[in-house]
């Protein structure tokens, strides 16, 4: 059977051509990995989300291979691979319909004008590839308009240094919010920083056929039984399949994109449910596997015109991955220290913080510019630096936070197991004592030569397909950033009140924050699509998921990777309508 | 091979399970061929007792010794409530029967019993339960010790606090004792019987094809 677009992966690259395509009229397939789970099979049971990761494959069936670097005894680096079923390392974001966005936490900040020119701005970065995108926040701020609207963000506009520019207001109200949002404001506000409210894609009010957030108070990483959660299923999918132009098929793995002696596409190779091979056609084909399995799907789909890989005759494919910089941080707020009525607020769950920082969205620091001493650091010629963004958030998972506690150390500061009555005291003063509010800070994840995806040679999948080897290098100025960021943030937790102040910043990649590996740009030397998300070699070839960024940016990558999907299926449908006419 | 009679055993090694849940089959392969420390055959095996009530299943080995073991770990006490009072057993008892748990640890956790029982033999002459609550004590201090002990003590206490704060479906957190001790507020919904992690939809998994019916084979898209 043939249709007009072909859509590997469902996540929200992918939704957004779906849903606009099917809109346009055209016959849309979608082949995704996963199953097809709805609001029903969604419950806030954290054996099912991270116990037992059951929204993902086992490792022993699907797994990836980790470079990380190492030194040998003469102390020269060298890298070495892992197999995740040896570590456990699990690198799946949620392999159903709908894919991570089922699971995400909604922070959709936007980018600013800045990340669309980092070079440009900064300049380069010794030892870094960063690239000016080829297009300008200009041309996407109309579609995080068009996201905001359509999949649903709720959010209040405020006063901000960093403020970017928009066309619009939210059109949806913030979500609720805990008493701790205005005692971060307050705090803020006393030590000169400009608290805001974290825009999220989680409607405050019914809409779009969807009930607004009830509030159970679990929501990171858990998938939403009420629909309000802004998951490329709940809110485009769904409309897609409604028009009657918009087939899933789900538990179909794609394989092979395969290309005939003139590197034309003729089909696209899977598995079903029961691991037989099927083949399907199309007129346009777009990948949107998330950022590791889209380079992975391309470097496997080797043909005569491309002995390297689908559309990689640059050698592009996989290249300049991107993860997230930054680090996390805590404190604690001790209720023996706080009045009755502040330690009530603070048990308060349901609602939400909502509270972020972008006061350093770019560093205007004379001190932060000059402990680079070399040339070439990043640092523009008024001083400026790129920055980030700090969110604020309190964990939920009980059997984590009880995790351990059963090995106290004794009065010789030896580790042992305790049990019953030592027990008991243990996690009654765990749980009940302090609560513990975190923050999390998104820097850029400088792209570097270091950090890319292939083929691996021995570890195949259970379907005896090669895996995805990913290395994982990382560049020191993330670091320095990720430090001076999470040192703004531990100022607040202490203008807070809170105590056992710390932060951890390091180079160990935010696996569920990826992108890059298929850079978009001017030249196709450089690049692997052009600046409408479209493979250089392939015309009727897109990639739409996270993996067009040449630089990430300094916040969670989904909402520009909706908004940019919105903005490419405007491209597709115009490609789609010209093909009809020929036709 | 050597089979592991103790939990002093000096030749027993940490079992795979432990060092990493979600290991992969080819490394839990990879160790058990390296060392075979609990490829021996366990004492006890799980089958058809399965139906009967844990009343019934605790009048006898390993469940007997078990639910002695989890009640010792966590007492009754007005500081909280106890094994019996969260439902550990039952929790334990999902774990080893209804959940798909590997089988190394299943394996390792039914060895245990008979390495307790031994202990408890050779030091007091008598089965574990049949002890006092000092003398049982006294004997999870001494295994405890060991590396052995304290893998499988550490195993059931990790269950015993999954138990106290899972949802109740899997069987323990009787109507959710331990949130409430805890001033935990759990979210909702929560899952019930049928919509536990295992009993999700199924992914695509090539293991199918061998019970497929041929004829299928040629339906295309």
């Amino acid at each position: 059977m043939s249709f007009d677009i072909c859509i590997i992966g469902s996540g929200a690259g992918a939704s957004p051509i779906a849903y606009r395509m099917a809109q346009a009229g055209a016959k849309v397939l979608v082949l995704e990995k996963g199953p097809w789970l709805t609001e029903k099979e969604f419950f806030k049971d954290e054996l099912t989300i991270s116990i037992h990761d059951a929204y993902n494959p086992k490792l022993e069936n699907e797994q990836h291979v980790i470079e990380e670097e190492y030194q040998d005894e003469g102390g020269k680096p060298f890298w070495q691979g892992e197999p995740t079923s040896e570590s456990g390392w699990s690198w799946w974001n949620g392999n159903v319909v709908g894919g991570s966005s089922n699971f995400m936490s909604g922070y959709f900040h936007r980018l600013k004008p800045i990340d669309f020119r980092l070079k440009s701005e900064f300049g380069a970065i010794e030892g870094a590839n960063v690239a000016d995108w080829p297009i300008s926040y200009e041309e996407l701020e109309p579609y995080y308009a068009v996201v905001e609207k359509e999949v649903g963000v709720s959010g209040r506009v405020v006063n901000h240094p960093h403020q970017e520019p928009r066309s619009t207001d939210f059109p949806y109200p913030p979500i609720a919010e805990l008493p701790m949002s205005s005692w971060i404001d307050t705090a803020a506000s006393n030590i000169g920083y400009h608290s805001i409210p974290v825009p999220r894609a989680i409607l405050s009010e019914p809409a779009m056929g969807r009930r607004s957030c009830e509030y159970s108070g679990y929501c990171s990483s858990y998938g939403c039984a009420s629909g309000a959660k802004g998951s490329g299923r709940a809110a485009l999918l769904n409309h897609a399949v409604a028009t009657g132009n918009c087939t899933i098929k789900p538990n179909s793995k794609v394989y092979k994109i395969a290309t005939d002696k003139q590197g034309e596409i003729i089909g696209v190779h899977y598995y079903d449910q029961v691991g037989r091979k099927q083949r399907v056609s199309a007129k346009i084909y777009v990948v949107a596997c998330q950022a590791v399995e889209t380079s992975r799907l391309l470097l496997a789909s080797k043909g005569e015109k491309f002995p390297n890989g689908l559309a990689n005759n640059s050698g592009q494919v996989g290249k300049n991955l991107l993860f997230s910089g930054g680090g996390t941080g805590q404190g604690d707020f001790i209720f023996s220290e706080l009045s009755k009525d502040k330690v009530s607020e603070l048990k308060q769950v349901g609602p939400f913080i909502n509270r972020a920082l972008q006061d350093w969205y770019q560093i205007n620091d004379k001190d932060f510019a000059d402990s680079f001493t070399t040339k070439n650091s990043g640092i523009s010629q008024n001083g400026g630096a790129k920055g980030g963004t700090i969110d604020f958030l309190f964990h939920q998972n009980p059997i984590a936070r009880a995790r351990g506690h059963q090995w106290q150390y004794d009065e010789n500061d030896n580790e042992n197991l305790v049990w019953g009555e030592q027990l008991k005291q243990a996690l009654k003063h765990e749980f009940t004592s302090y609560k513990t509010l975190r923050f999390e800070v998104f820097n850029d994840w400088l792209p570097t030569d270091d950090c890319f995806v292939r083929l691996d040679e021995k570890v195949t999948d259970q379907w005896g397909d090669p895996v995805a080897k990913v290395r994982i290098g990382y560049h020191d100025h993330d670091l320095a950033v990720g430090e001076y960021l999470s040192k703004k943030a531990e100022k607040l937790l202490s203008a807070l009140g809170a105590k056992n102040i710390s932060s951890s910043v390091s180079g160990s990649p935010s696996t569920n924050l990826m992108a890059g590996g298929c850079r978009f740009g001017n030249d196709p030397k450089t690049s692997v699509l052009n600046k409408n998300c479209q493979a250089h070699e392939v015309d009727n070839l897109y990639v739409t998921d996270g993996s067009f960024m040449p630089t990430g940016g300094s916040v969670p990558y989904t909402f520009t990777i909706y908004a940019n999907a919105f903005r490419v299926a405007d491209k597709i449908k115009a490609h789609w309508q010209g093909l009809n006419k020929q036709a | 091979m050597l089979s592991i009679k103790s939990f002093f055993d000096k030749n027993y090694q940490t079992p795979a399970f432990f060092k990493e849940k979600q290991l992969s089959r080819r490394t839990f392969l990879k160790s058990a061929t390296g060392m075979g420390t609990i490829a021996a055959l366990p004492s006890f095996t799980l089958g058809a007792v399965e139906q009967e009530s844990l009343v019934q299943l605790t009048k006898t080995d390993p469940w007997l010794t078990l639910d002695a073991t989890l009640k010792q770990l966590l007492p009754a006490s007005p500081t909280g409530p106890s094994a019996e009072e969260i439902n550990a057993l039952a929790y334990l008892h999902q774990v080893m029967t209804v959940q798909p748990t590997e089988q190394d640890e299943k394996d390792f956790i039914l060895k245990g019993v008979g390495w307790l029982n031994g202990y408890a033999n050779s030091e007091k002459n008598k089965a574990f339960v049949a002890l006092t609550f000092d003398e049982k004590e006294s004997l999870l201090k001494g295994i405890s010790q060991s590396r052995a002990g304290s893998n499988w003590l550490n195993t059931l206490l990790g269950y015993i606090l999954q138990a106290m704060l899972a949802p109740p479906s899997y069987g323990g957190n009787t109507k959710g004792i331990g949130w409430q001790w805890l001033e935990h507020k759990s979210g909702f919904p929560l899952p019930e019987k049928g919509q536990r992690y295992f009993e999700l939809p199924p992914r695509a998994n090539i293991i199918k094809l061998t019970c497929l019916d041929p004829q299928e084979i040629n339906n295309e898209l």
